[in-house]
């Protein structure tokens, strides 16, 4: 049945589903656990990256990317398709700074983005990206933080805290017993990490978990040594 | 003849304290023939914020148009109100855009930020170089002697009721020396709290 | 593809919609109008330590002098600024589409910018338009390879030099670097020497004028000294020529109030009123 509406990637089921859509949310769900928590002063993304081998050189290539200097993304899900949205999203930044000449607000940057996620659901000889996105930012006219969550559908939603990828039923129900409205942006950098170890198998380092800050001087990957710090004071 | 001056036109604003001020004339000719004293070039684009457009008057209109269009569509996108130097910034694109076919106007800015209330006043090029200035902007036929009259009779921290003499006053003595332009002013006073137009007597001749 | 589908995304590029209708009325005697000039006298020079670049701040519309205080040095990148003569629209939008790309580049590579990369951007982009795009630009920061400074002419043809001076009044500049520059100069002497030869564009050229802006790009550090030195003060005026309230007639008034936007609404505890 569902081979005989897989012809075209982008076409219902008779049941009115896009199998596509779920079957790229299952590539998240598959993916490595990402987490994002709103503080009052800022926001925090946390990420799982563990490699399969010790060869591995895990400082040069980073999950946790800029996209101006007051928002930056994280994902759960295929790593090469991240990178075609955070090529697409520092573009249609760009775009936007050249035309209006004010750095784009974090709600304008996801809404176009999702719209990007979006064309890939509806047009021909694609598919849907197999990522769910976080993006996290500092909004310089509101003076406030923001996170909000990117589907493979286009959909989005914005979030006090939330968790993606393996195991975020627990990581979700983790954040909802910790989340506290009068949260910093120091005690959400801990929840996260409490968030990831959740379902973390060994050992954590400061070489197989990535975290960004952002606040008002913007959004920042911490250092390797910065995250060793977190980490000893959380255990 | 250059183009700019087929239908006539002079439009300057100035800032004045926590207030700006932006006139027009009223004239629309084709060439030395008057055609109405109603005509207007001044519009609206938000509780705070105005733009003249003098120049060729098809364009006049052509641009107030399609920057209603770029302006709403923005704020219905966004769901806020636009700052006067992000709109000026959305001019000077629409007229880059044409860079090589450029419309033949040269817009006057004249706002007050829709959340600080900041004073701000800005013109332009036909082809959206952006000019931001402290003290005045004047563009049309007759923008030498605006340029004289603004540099003798503006002050800062000018209160409304006398930043309107003084732009009145600018305004009419400047257009007195134009044939194209004159015929009647406009003169917008912004505030935070309100906007005041008034409708000046002027020579008609 | 993607494209096809729902939204309308602005494309880029000029739009030639207005050319053949200006060139009607340009055959019918109706001149197009001028747009802003720089007039211009830019320079820029390279010292022991980094780069100094500097400009006049006039901007003239034919004749008459539109901006008394413009800004000509433009931002490329932290470490590279560019200073523009010409269409003073075609300096301000290139040099910002140039810093637009250079960002994307930064954040694709990870690596600062280098000069020779906004130098190429740049040349290539005015090379395409083949002069049309009349920008002449000095462009100059220090990177991981050192200070270099560029000259970046409107047909695309660029130069690598020490020392460089730009627009109507780069003859007047040049006499002075010709003059007095020598390679290694020291922080101050090599900002001394920028701010005079930019002093010979103001009182010599007539499309140069007002104030000197300066930038200092060493490599760790960019100073960016806007109105370096005010070249020409205005007089302070005696008198005042301020009309008296009431003198321009008014035909009508139209008031329009403002109802503003409830934004915060804060409730007050207050004592009851047990009289």
């Amino acid at each position: 049945m569902t081979e005989r509406y897989s012809f075209s990637l982008t076409t219902f089921s008779p049941s009115g589903k896009l199998v596509q859509i779920e079957y790229a949310l299952a590539a998240v769900s598959a993916g490595a656990p990402s987490v994002g928590i709103k503080a009052l002063n800022g926001v925090v993304l946390a990420t799982e990256k563990k490699q399969k081998s010790i060869l591995y050189d895990d400082q040069s290539i980073h999950k946790i990317d800029y996209i101006t200097k007051n928002i930056g993304m994280v994902y759960s899900g295929m790593g090469p398709d991240y990178r075609v949205l955070l090529t697409r999203a520092r573009k249609l930044a760009q775009t936007y700074y050249l035309t209006y000449q004010e750095q784009i607000p974090t709600a304008q940057l996801v809404q176009r983005v999702a719209t990007v996620m979006q064309e890939f659901t509806q047009s021909g000889g694609v598919r849907p990206f197999g990522v769910s996105l976080l993006v996290a930012g500092w909004d310089e006219d509101e003076e406030r933080p923001y996170l909000y969550q990117c589907d493979p559908s286009g959909a989005y939603f914005a979030w006090k805290a939330t968790a993606m990828g393996k195991n975020h039923i627990n990581g979700k129900t983790f954040l909802e017993k910790r989340y506290s409205e009068k949260l910093e942006l120091e005690d959400a950098v801990h929840t996260s990490i409490l968030t990831l170890k959740e379902s973390f198998e060994g050992q954590m380092t400061e070489d197989n978990i990535e975290i960004g800050i952002c606040n008002q001087d913007g959004f920042r990957r911490l250092a390797p040594s910065e995250i060793k710090d977190y980490l000893a004071s959380v255990s | 003849m250059s183009i700019l001056d087929y239908n006539g036109a002079a439009i300057m604003a100035m800032k004045g304290k926590d207030c700006v001020a932006i006139a027009a004339d009223r004239r629309f000719g084709v060439q030395a023939q008057t055609v109405s004293m109603d005509f207007d070039k001044i519009f609206e684009m938000g509780p705070h914020l105005y733009i003249g457009l003098p120049g060729l008057a098809t364009d006049v209109q052509t641009v107030s148009q399609r920057l209603n269009f770029r302006l709403k569509m923005y704020e219905l996108r966004e769901n806020r109100k636009i700052k006067p130097k992000t709109f000026m910034s959305m001019v000077s694109n629409l007229l880059y855009e044409r860079r090589f076919g450029p419309y033949f106007v040269e817009p006057v800015i004249a706002g007050l930020d829709p959340k600080t209330f900041q004073p701000f006043i800005a013109s332009m090029d036909l082809i959206g170089c952006p000019m931001i200035t402290d003290d005045f902007v004047v563009s049309g036929t007759c923008s030498e002697q605006m340029y004289g009259m603004c540099e003798s009779l503006w002050e800062p921290n000018l209160e409304p009721e006398d930043l309107f003499e003084t732009i009145s006053q600018a305004l009419m003595n400047a257009f007195d020396r134009d044939a194209v332009s004159g015929w009647g002013a406009v003169v917008y006073i912004i505030e935070k709290d309100k906007v005041t137009k008034r409708l000046l007597k002027t020579r008609m001749d | 593809m993607a494209s096809t589908v729902a939204v309308e995304l602005p494309h880029g590029g000029f739009s030639f919609d207005n050319c053949k209708r200006n060139a009607l009325l340009e055959d019918k005697g109706f001149k197009a109008p001028k747009a802003y000039k720089t007039g211009t006298t830019i320079a820029g020079i390279i010292f022991k330590d980094g780069v100094v670049l500097g400009a006049d701040t006039r901007a003239t519309e034919d004749t008459v002098v539109a901006d008394k205080n413009c800004e000509k040095i433009h931002y490329i990148s932290s470490n590279i600024y560019c200073c523009g003569a010409g269409t003073a629209a075609d300096t301000e939008m290139t040099t910002q589409m140039i810093a637009s790309k250079l960002e994307l580049h930064r954040l694709e590579t990870s690596r600062k910018p280098r000069v020779c990369t906004a130098n190429r951007l740049l040349k290539q982009m005015l090379y395409r338009y083949h002069g049309y795009i009349s920008a002449a630009l000095v462009l100059g920061g220090v990177d991981s390879t050192g200070p270099h400074l560029y000259s970046v002419w409107p047909h695309g043809s660029t130069d690598k030099l020490p020392y460089v001076t730009m627009g109507s009044g780069s003859l007047a500049a040049m006499a002075v670097f010709e003059d007095r520059f020598k390679p290694e100069m020291e922080r101050e002497e090599a900002m001394k020497l920028v701010q005079d030869a930019i002093r010979a564009g103001i009182f010599n050229d007539l499309g140069s004028g007002s104030n000197v802006d300066l930038c200092i790009i060493t490599k760790d550090k960019t100073d960016y000294l806007r109105t370096y030195q005010e070249a020409n003060l205005k007089g302070v005026r005696q008198g005042t020529y301020r009309y008296k309230r009431g003198t321009s007639a008014v035909l009508k008034t139209e008031v329009k109030k403002i109802v503003l936007e409830v934004i915060d609404t804060q409730v007050k505890p207050q004592a009851m009123d047990t009289d």
